[in-house]
C-alpha cells in the first residue's frame, strides 16, 4: 500500500507531504498514526511546518496541526505556506490577461511628465500634456502623447515589436521598443543650437537624413526590420499598423 | 495672514538666496511687513547678501529646538524697518530641523508678517523638503541654461506632488545679447518648457555681484537687474506690470528712432 502520509525533514522543519485525494477524516487518522511512529525521532523541540500535495483550508491546517501537537512532543512555532505552484498559475493567468488586454484597451494620464517622474503602464498609455527630458513613460502597449515628448519612452515593454509611440512634438531623447533603441542624434556644430532643432531619424523611403522632428505634425514611430523609424503620421501609415 | 514663499531652483548657483534678499528687499519697500528666513543650514549666507552678518546672535537651529525665542532670533534689516531676517545655523546640518517644525514655525510668522520668505538651499533633500514644508506659493529660479532647466522642471514636479497651489516661475541671469545670437535659451523657450507662470526676468548684471558683495541688495535701484526684482515685487502684489525692455542702454539714435517709431 501506498502511503498517504510523508514525513520529509529539513533543518528547521518538517514538511508533511498528503495524498491529494483521500478524504479528510482518514487522512487525520493517517496523520496521527504516522506522527506517533516517529514521535521519538522527531523529538521535543519548536518547529516550522509545511504541507505539500494537497490543498488545505485554514479550519483543516488548524485540525492537522493539532493533530501533530497531541500525538508527538513537537510545538508548531509556523505554519509556512506552500504558494509556489500557486504563485506561477497566478503570474501566468495575469500575463495571458495583460497581454490580451494590451491589445485593445488603455489608459489615459492627464498632465504634465517632469524630469525625474515615471509613467509605467501595463496597458497602452495615452499621455495628455508634455513629457519633458529626464521623464520616461514605459508601456507594454503603445505611447500616445498628445503634447511634446521631449523625455524617453519604451514601447512594447514587454517585448512587443509592433508597438508604437505616437507624439503631437516628437522630440524625445530616447525612444525605445521592444529590444530596439533610437537615440536623439548629437547636436551639430551650428550657430544658434537652441533654434535648429533638427534631428537626424531615418526617415523610411527617402532615407533623407535630417528632417525636423520639431514640426507641430503628428509623428509616429515605429521599428521597421531592425531599426525604429519616425514618420509623419498620415494614412498610409495607419493602415500599415498592425496589432 | 500673511503668505509663505519659498524661493527654489534644484540646481544650485542660479540666484536663488540673491532673488530672495531683492524680492523681500523690494516688498518691505513697497510697504509690507517681511521677513526672509534662511533655511539653508550649514551654508548660511543670507545673512551676507543682506549685509547683516555680524548682527547674529541666535538663528533657526535656536528657535526651532526651543533655545530662544523667534523674536530673539529675528534680525532687523539696517535700512528697512519692516524687514527681518531670520539667519540659518552655521554649525548644524539638514537634519537639526523637520518639516513639521518648519510648517509650525512658518504658521507662527504668519500672524505677524504680511510676507515669509524661505531662501531654500540647493538638491531635494531634507533642506529642500524642510524649506517647501509650510509655504503657500513658491518662486522657482532658473537660468536659461539646459541643465538649470532640467533641474527647475524637476524641483516643479516634486512641488506639484507636494500640493503647491501656485508656482512662478523667475528667468535670472538673461543675457539678451546672447538671445538674440540664438546662443541662449530665451526666456520664452525657458517657458515653453517647464509651462508655469513666468513672473519675470532678471538679466545678467555686473551689478549684482557688487551689490551682493557689498551686502546691498540692488532692487529698486537703477540698474537693470534692479528694476527687474522690482517688478517681480509688484506682480506678486497683483500689479500688471510689462515686461522690462532688456536692451539697455542705448545710443542717441536708436532712442530718436524710437521715438518715430512711436508716432
Amino acid at each position: 500500500m501506498e502511503s498517504t502520509v510523508m514525513i520529509k525533514g529539513s533543518k528547521s522543519g518538517i514538511i508533511l507531504v498528503l495524498d491529494e485525494k483521500l478524504e479528510f477524516s482518514k487522512l487525520q487518522t493517517d496523520v496521527a498514526k504516522k506522527i506517533k511512529e516517529s514521535a521519538k525521532f522527531l523529538g521535543k523541540t519548536h518547529i516550522a511546518l509545511q504541507f505539500q500535495g494537497r490543498t488545505l483550508s485554514d479550519e483543516e491546517v488548524q485540525t492537522l496541526i493539532k493533530i501533530i501537537e497531541d500525538n508527538s512532543r513537537l510545538k508548531i512555532a509556523c505554519v509556512i505556506e506552500d504558494n509556489e505552484k500557486q504563485e506561477e498559475k497566478f503570474k501566468k493567468n495575469l500575463d495571458q490577461a495583460l497581454s490580451k488586454m494590451n491589445d485593445n484597451s488603455g489608459q489615459f494620464y492627464k498632465g504634465n511628465l517632469r524630469s525625474g517622474q515615471v509613467l509605467e503602464s501595463e496597458s497602452s498609455i495615452v499621455v495628455i500634456g508634455d513629457v519633458n527630458a529626464g521623464a520616461k513613460v514605459v508601456s507594454k502597449g503603445n505611447i500616445i502623447i498628445i503634447g511634446n515628448l521631449k523625455g524617453n519612452v519604451f514601447a512594447g515593454a514587454g517585448g512587443n515589436k509592433r508597438a508604437f509611440v505616437l507624439a503631437l512634438g516628437m522630440q524625445p531623447i530616447q525612444i525605445r521598443i521592444a529590444d530596439f533603441i533610437a537615440r536623439a542624434p548629437d547636436k551639430e556644430e551650428t550657430k544658434g543650437i537652441f533654434k535648429d532643432k533638427a534631428s537626424l531619424f531615418y526617415r523610411k523611403k527617402s532615407k533623407k537624413s535630417v528632417q525636423d522632428l520639431s514640426s507641430n505634425e503628428m509623428k509616429i514611430a515605429f521599428v521597421d526590420g531592425e531599426k525604429i523609424m519616425i514618420e509623419p503620421l498620415n494614412k498610409d501609415v495607419l493602415n500599415e499598423i498592425k496589432f | 495672514m500673511g503668505e509663505v514663499i519659498v524661493v527654489t531652483s534644484g540646481k544650485g548657483g542660479v540666484g536663488k538666496t540673491t532673488t530672495t534678499a531683492n524680492v523681500g528687499t523690494g516688498l518691505a519697500k513697497l510697504g509690507k511687513k517681511v521677513v526672509l528666513i534662511d533655511t539653508d543650514i550649514g551654508l548660511r549666507n543670507l545673512d551676507v547678501v543682506m549685509g547683516l552678518e555680524n548682527r547674529i546672535v541666535y538663528n533657526l537651529v535656536d528657535v526651532i529646538e526651543g533655545n530662544c525665542r523667534i523674536k530673539q532670533a529675528l534680525i532687523k534689516d539696517k535700512r528697512l524697518d519692516t524687514l527681518y531676517l531670520l539667519p540659518s545655523a552655521q554649525t548644524k546640518d539638514k537634519s537639526a530641523v523637520n518639516p513639521e517644525q518648519m510648517k509650525k514655525l512658518a504658521e507662527q510668522l504668519k500672524d505677524e508678517f504680511d510676507y515669509i520668505i524661505m531662501d531654500c538651499p540647493a538638491g531635494i533633500e531634507q533642506g529642500f523638503q524642510n524649506a517647501i514644508a509650510g509655504a503657500d506659493s513658491a518662486l522657482v529660479v532658473t537660468t536659461p541654461e539646459v541643465s538649470a532647466v532640467r533641474d527647475a522642471d524637476r524641483i516643479i514636479g516634486l512641488l506639484d506632488a507636494n500640493e503647491m497651489k501656485q508656482i512662478h516661475l523667475i528667468v535670472n541671469r538673461l543675457r539678451n545679447q546672447m538671445v538674440k545670437d540664438n546662443n541662449m535659451l530665451s526666456s520664452d523657450d525657458v517657458v515653453e518648457i517647464l509651462g508655469v507662470d513666468l513672473i519675470g526676468v532678471v538679466p545678467d548684471d555686473e551689478q549684482i555681484i557688487v551689490s551682493t558683495n557689498n551686502g546691498e541688495p540692488l532692487v529698486g535701484t537703477e540698474a537693470l537687474a534692479g528694476q527687474a526684482y522690482m517688478n517681480i515685487c509688484r506682480r506678486l502684489l497683483g500689479e500688471e506690470v510689462e515686461l522690462l525692455d532688456l536692451n539697455g542702454k542705448k545710443g542717441l539714435f536708436s532712442k530718436i528712432g524710437n521715438l518715430f517709431k512711436k508716432n
